[in-house]
């Protein structure tokens, strides 16, 4: 991993002393990587000391030097985690990160965050896992945060599978034996640093095949905490 | 954010001035204000190469000093490269 920006060596070696950064800060004082990668932000008037800044996006290079992922989000204020990455591309989660266990009847699920904690502003990825015993299936369940302090999110399944139900004299998309779901929250910015509790709810309903059980409704809870910005 | 548009670059650096006076100063921001200022800086959003395709080759010093270059950066799975703002405002 490395970060790019127009700073002097300077100011990085400062910045990285002060967030402990192991990383290459990297130092493009004349913006030429910055133009090069086809992202300068032209925007800025040269008056300003934001002209030079590139437009904020995250790149994973293969090692022959291919763009594999790109991330981006439409404006500063928001950027994506670290932990969002290595949960996206290696399916790895930080070993503190929060998750709870939910079960009904023939279902169990386990939803998590990447992370235990994040900035403001920035992306933080979930997962979903569900377990169903032999001969159960469920239509796409829906997971919803209602926190406040989230300004967007999505949550993806896998494709799910058209089953017929005899007893319905119906076909409906299930998802049957385990199954992952994906997703993240994007955080608002500002938000007051420390704990914060994003509150959720996951909807679903059970059916065999001979039976549908009534539409079920979760809440959950995942602490998260908020990691104050060292600046003002 | 696409519901504002500038003529020039004067008008969004115009735009970003009034974001920062009326912060700087303390004073509640407008949600015009605000949006604006956001439109203006992310006008003509650019996300450099795509999937798939080379990216150039470059040389930069790091905060030691030393000269690194994407080549020698890059692990066995490659390398996550982050191009921010800056780490100074």
């Amino acid at each position: 991993m490395a970060a790019i920006s127009y700073d002097s060596r300077e100011i990085l070696a400062e910045f990285a002393q002060k967030y402990s950064i192991g990383y290459p800060l990297l130092s493009d004082r004349a913006s030429e990587v910055i133009r090069g990668f086809g992202i300068l932000n032209q925007n800025m008037a040269p008056e300003l000391r934001s002209y030079g800044v590139p437009h904020p996006v995250e790149y994973l290079i293969s090692p022959e030097g291919v763009v594999v992922r790109k991330y981006f989000v439409p404006n500063y204020q928001h950027r994506v985690t670290a932990s969002t990455v290595a949960f996206e591309e290696f399916g790895e989660t930080a070993g503190d990160a929060p998750a709870v266990t939910l079960a009904s009847g023939a279902l169990r699920a386990q939803i998590g965050l990447a992370s235990p904690s994040a900035f403001a502003g920035q992306q933080v990825s979930f997962f979903a896992r569900f377990r169903l015993e032999p001969g159960w299936h469920i239509a796409p369940p829906s997971i919803v945060f209602d926190s406040p302090e989230l300004l967007r999110q999505e949550v993806t399944f896998p494709e799910p599978e058209i089953m017929s139900f005899p007893v319905l004299n119906e076909s409906l998309p299930v998802h049957s034996g385990s199954f992952e779901g994906r997703g993240s929250l994007l955080l608002r910015f500002p938000l007051p640093d420390g704990g914060l509790i994003l509150r959720g709810s996951l909807s679903f309903q059970l059916c065999s095949e001979t039976v549908c059980e009534p539409p079920q409704t979760l809440p959950f809870e995942l602490p998260l905490t908020l990691e104050p910005f060292l600046k003002t | 954010m696409s519901s504002y548009t500038f003529r020039d670059l004067a008008e969004k650096t115009a735009a970003m001035r009034e974001f920062r006076r009326l912060r700087d100063a303390g004073l509640p921001i407008p949600a015009e204000v605000r949006d604006r200022h956001v439109a203006a800086t992310n006008d003509g959003y650019a996300t450099g190469p795509e999937p798939g395709e080379r990216v150039p080759d470059f040389a930069l010093p790091d905060q030691t000093g030393a000269m690194r270059t994407r080549e020698e950066l890059t692990g066995p799975s490659g390398l996550f490269l982050v191009f921010h703002r800056s780490a100074d405002w």
